[in-house]
């Protein structure tokens, strides 16, 4: 039998409306309110704890509620954690995707949830756990819960889980090959679909484009000759010996090296050891790449004030999105402390 | 902090969301073409340099390519 | 222009004294066969091995598949590459179905071979696993490129397209079982019925990013990355006017096999005079800076105005920054007023969280996906393996890795293997078979 541990508000739990929001964190062993359905709709798993918390406690007291909770939980075996469903619920939405994410931190177990697609809890938490789609209101309990144990059925008997949209879960902007139930050939889903297009008739798309969302441009450097600006790469420009061992093709590190005693970049001292083109020329003059040669000229010049004294390189080139975020936040982290105004990205 | 990137491929550039965007004249050799001679790969680079050093100071309001002259 | 394809249907292939075909059997004499093959003097050894639907076979590193064929008219089958130019597109052909002539390294492999499972879990990740498989199992003098990540394999690759006439010619004087026609009238001079109907062009990028010649796929034998998109006949692709290359990441590769058969081709036929008017194809290519990829979908969408194209299909042969030439020409023919739909394969990461085009556009509105090339695979060992196990491994194929942090090397002691989709031989199927998609997780 598998151990399920489910969290709910005060007002599921039957302790009151928005007179109780307050309520303190507590733990009960079984299954309260929502958690009987539960409880049924589970196969070989059944409610051992439920926490029950107060809307507003874990709203405004976010943090110290989470670590009460977590505490509970620390000395508890269970194998999955499922939180609501919330419904249309704003701050009831919202406590359920930050105590599943937390849950899922701290434990390592699967977290699920489910709400109302206008509920503010489906765009914050939505791509860190599978939060299903949920009715506005508390009538369709039953359909959400059942779906919630559908798939927590599925996950703790071991089995293969469907894409979002067959479980019933908002996508997490994650995406991955499957093969058609009905096979149908990609060249005859392209043709149907170019003739549905140019008929006008409604066609399905298997890869959505969005508008994108603007990225905030940041306020401009005001006087150029009293910045410092650094340089930074994922050209793959390192030291011969690569001291970093970066990668050169989904690199997962970065490096930096100290460059305020040269000119120029020589080569014999500096190469790319990039894999997704020709290395030739840069290998052969790594300014080509790393223009270290021309902004030392601007710091005599007085163009800029001062170059940073190292430059920051990695590889792009299969690596993921994921670990180029993070290595770009690590290496914004370095030129932050070190007060550095402005930066130029090559990219190769 | 304001970054200007310097690329080749526009398209991709755009299409992830940088806000400053120079090009550059190839992938593997962004500011020198080694079929050219040295002083025409310099004087290109720090043209084009020059150009992104300017755009840091720029107060764009949206996603802008920069021009450049070589 | 009108083309018809005779099919023999292979049942098994097999050994025996005298190169023939009879009820579905071919026989091959392997002595004769090495000896056709070793006139090339590049080549230093060869071995013919078959591998069957079922049996418990792995092959890698796999650089090229051909299907056999013979032309009626006695006419070589790739113009420009083992014979004399002629037009392509026109006349008789009888074709060997369910086999294709597979080349195989018998030691190294470079960044653009794939792999190749006959049986289980591996099996539907690529075409070849379901045909019956002539491998060519060959070694070469081409030493200069022996430790290269990126190999020209031409001794390889034109043994592989060599050895598709020499099998081919088995079939010349016999009855086909079923016969095929691809005829495809001028432009100009359609009926009325078909010309009522919204025209349609089929976008080519076949894979020429390569700046050193060798590398790219060939058009009537000449080097794709020397080019501007022009319009072609449909018959051309088939009738072996253009070969696969050696470059892109096996997955995302078009065999030469896929162009004699693509499915893309067919199923426009398919509807041709039905629901749409298949007015051609235009071949186009892959580059590597903007400049190139912008004068290439300036070409395509001139071409696709100036036919009077309501709709396009536009399919590449590749992943990565090629998208930016896919999604410049998707862009492009919309612009012009010509709807448009993709096919082509996604990268979004071994986890699936990246983004999965590098360059994205709202135009794109009609895409089909073929498969995610950076899918995590892991297989078990087989009874046997034809080329080198240890090719994915050690020489750079695009899916494998000699040791990795977290999940060691791909080749494990035990034969069994962790790999990326990348390095399946033309896994992805982007010509047009996939029955794989992407989906939302």
């Amino acid at each position: 039998m598998k151990k399920v541990i489910h969290y709910i508000n005060q007002f599921f739990a039957g302790i009151g409306g928005e007179d109780k929001a307050d309520h303190q964190p507590e733990i009960r062993e079984g299954s309260v309110g929502p958690g009987m359905a539960l409880n049924e709709a589970l196969k070989d798993a059944k409610v051992t704890h439920t926490v029950v918390c107060g809307d507003n406690t874990m709203g405004t007291d976010t943090e110290k509620a989470t670590a009460t909770i977590l505490e509970f939980l620390k000395d508890k075996e269970f194998d999955i954690f499922i939180a609501g469903p919330a419904f249309q619920a704003g701050r009831y939405g919202v406590a359920c995707g930050t105590i599943c994410k937390a849950v899922k931190e701290e434990f390592g177990v699967p977290v699920l949830t489910s709400m109302h697609e206008e509920n503010p809890g489906v765009e914050m938490f939505k791509s860190e756990m599978p939060i299903f789609i949920g009715g506005p209101s508390a009538t369709s309990m039953r359909k959400n819960v059942a779906d919630i144990a559908a798939y927590a059925n599925k996950l703790l008997a071991g089995e293969d889980t469907g894409p979002a949209d067959e479980e019933g879960y908002f996508p997490r902007g994650i995406r991955h090959q499957v093969w058609l139930k009905e096979p149908v050939t990609a060249a005859d889903r392209g043709v149907d679909m170019l003739i549905k297009k140019l008929k006008g008739e409604p066609f399905e798309t298997e890869l959505p484009i969005s508008a994108r969302d603007m990225i905030p441009i940041a306020p401009p450097i005001k006087d150029l000759s009293k910045a410092k600006i650094a340089l930074v790469t994922s050209g793959g420009i390192v030291p011969v010996d690569n001291p970093d061992r970066i990668q050169s093709a989904s690199a997962t590190r970065w490096g930096r090296y100290r460059i305020d005693h040269m000119d120029r970049l020589k080569s014999g001292e500096f190469k790319t050891i990039h894999a997704g083109f020709d290395p030739a020329a840069a290998d052969a003059d790594p300014n080509v790449i790393l223009p270290l040669d021309v902004m030392q000229e601007f710091v005599k010049e007085g163009k800029i004030g001062s170059l940073h004294p190292y430059f920051y390189s990695t590889v792009g080139t299969g690596t993921t999105q994921r670990e180029a975020a993070r290595m770009g936040r690590e290496i914004y982290e370095h030129l932050k402390e070190d007060q550095v105004d402005g930066v130029l990205l090559v990219s190769t | 902090m304001p970054v200007v990137q310097l690329a080749n491929l526009i398209p991709v550039a755009v299409t992830v969301g940088a806000n400053k965007i120079v090009p550059t004249i190839s992938i593997p050799y962004p500011l020198g073409d080694p079929a050219t001679p040295k002083e025409a790969q310099h004087r290109l680079r720090k043209h084009r340099v020059e150009v992104a050093l300017d755009a840091l100071t720029d107060d764009a309001k949206e996603q802008t390519v920069y021009k450049v002259k070589i | 222009m009108q083309l018809k394809i005779g099919n023999f249907y292979v049942k098994d292939i097999v050994f025996g004294e005298k190169l023939s075909f009879a009820d579905g059997v071919l026989t091959i004499n392997k002595e004769e066969a090495i000896a056709f093959i070793l006139e090339d003097e590049h080549i230093t050894e060869c071995d013919i091995v078959i591998a069957r639907p079922g049996e418990k076979k792995r092959i890698v590193p796999v650089k090229e598949a051909v299907e056999a064929r013979v032309r009626l008219d006695g006419e070589s089958l790739f113009p420009g590459v083992t014979g004399d130019l002629r037009m392509c597109g026109s006349g008789t052909i009888h074709a060997l179905k369910n086999m294709s002539i597979l080349g195989v390294g018998k030691h190294w492999g470079s960044f653009g071979d794939g792999l190749v499972d006959m049986w289980g879990e591996g099996q539907k990740y690529t075409l070849f696993g379901s045909l019956i498989n002539l491998c060519l199992v060959i070694d070469t003098d081409e030493e200069f490129e022996q430790r290269e990540q990126q190999k020209k394999n031409r001794a390889i690759r034109w043994a592989v397209h060599r050895f598709a006439e020499y099998v081919g010619k088995v079939v010349a004087e016999l009855e086909p079982e079923d016969s095929e026609t691809y005829e495809l009238p001028p432009v100009t001079k359609r009926s009325e019925e078909v010309n009522k109907l919204p025209s349609v062009v089929l976008v080519m990028q076949p894979q020429s990013q390569m700046e050193e010649m060798g590398y790219n796929d060939l058009l009537y034998g000449w080097d794709l990355n020397h080019f501007v998109p022009t319009f072609m006949h449909p018959n051309e692709v088939l009738d072996g006017g253009i070969i696969s290359g050696s470059f892109m990441p096996s997955s995302s590769k078009w065999s030469t096999y896929d162009f004699q058969n693509f499915p893309t081709i067919k199923s426009l036929y398919r509807e041709h005079g039905k629901s749409l008017n298949f007015l051609g194809i235009i071949m186009s290519n892959l580059n590597v800076s903007l400049e190139q990829k912008q004068r290439s979908a300036i070409f395509v969408a001139q071409i696709a105005k100036s036919l009077g194209a309501d709709g396009a299909i536009v399919t590449e042969e590749g992943y990565g920054n090629p998208d930016a030439d896919y999604i410049l020409c998707l862009v492009a023919l919309e612009d012009v007023g010509v709807k448009t739909v993709g096919i082509s394969n996604e990268c979004t990461g071994r986890d699936g969280a990246s983004q999965p085009l590098v360059t994205l556009d709202v135009k794109a509105n009609a895409l089909v996906s073929t498969g995610n090339v950076s899918e995590m695979i892991e297989l078990e060992p087989a009874d046997e393996v034809i080329g080198e196990l240890q090719a994915l491994a050690r020489d750079g194929l695009s899916g494998g890795w000699p040791d990795d942090d977290e999940l060691g090397p791909s080749v494990r002691e035990d034969g069994s293997i962790i790999m990326e989709n990348n390095a399946m031989f033309c896994g992805d199927m982007i010509a047009g078979w996939s029955t794989k998609t992407m989906k939302e997780f």
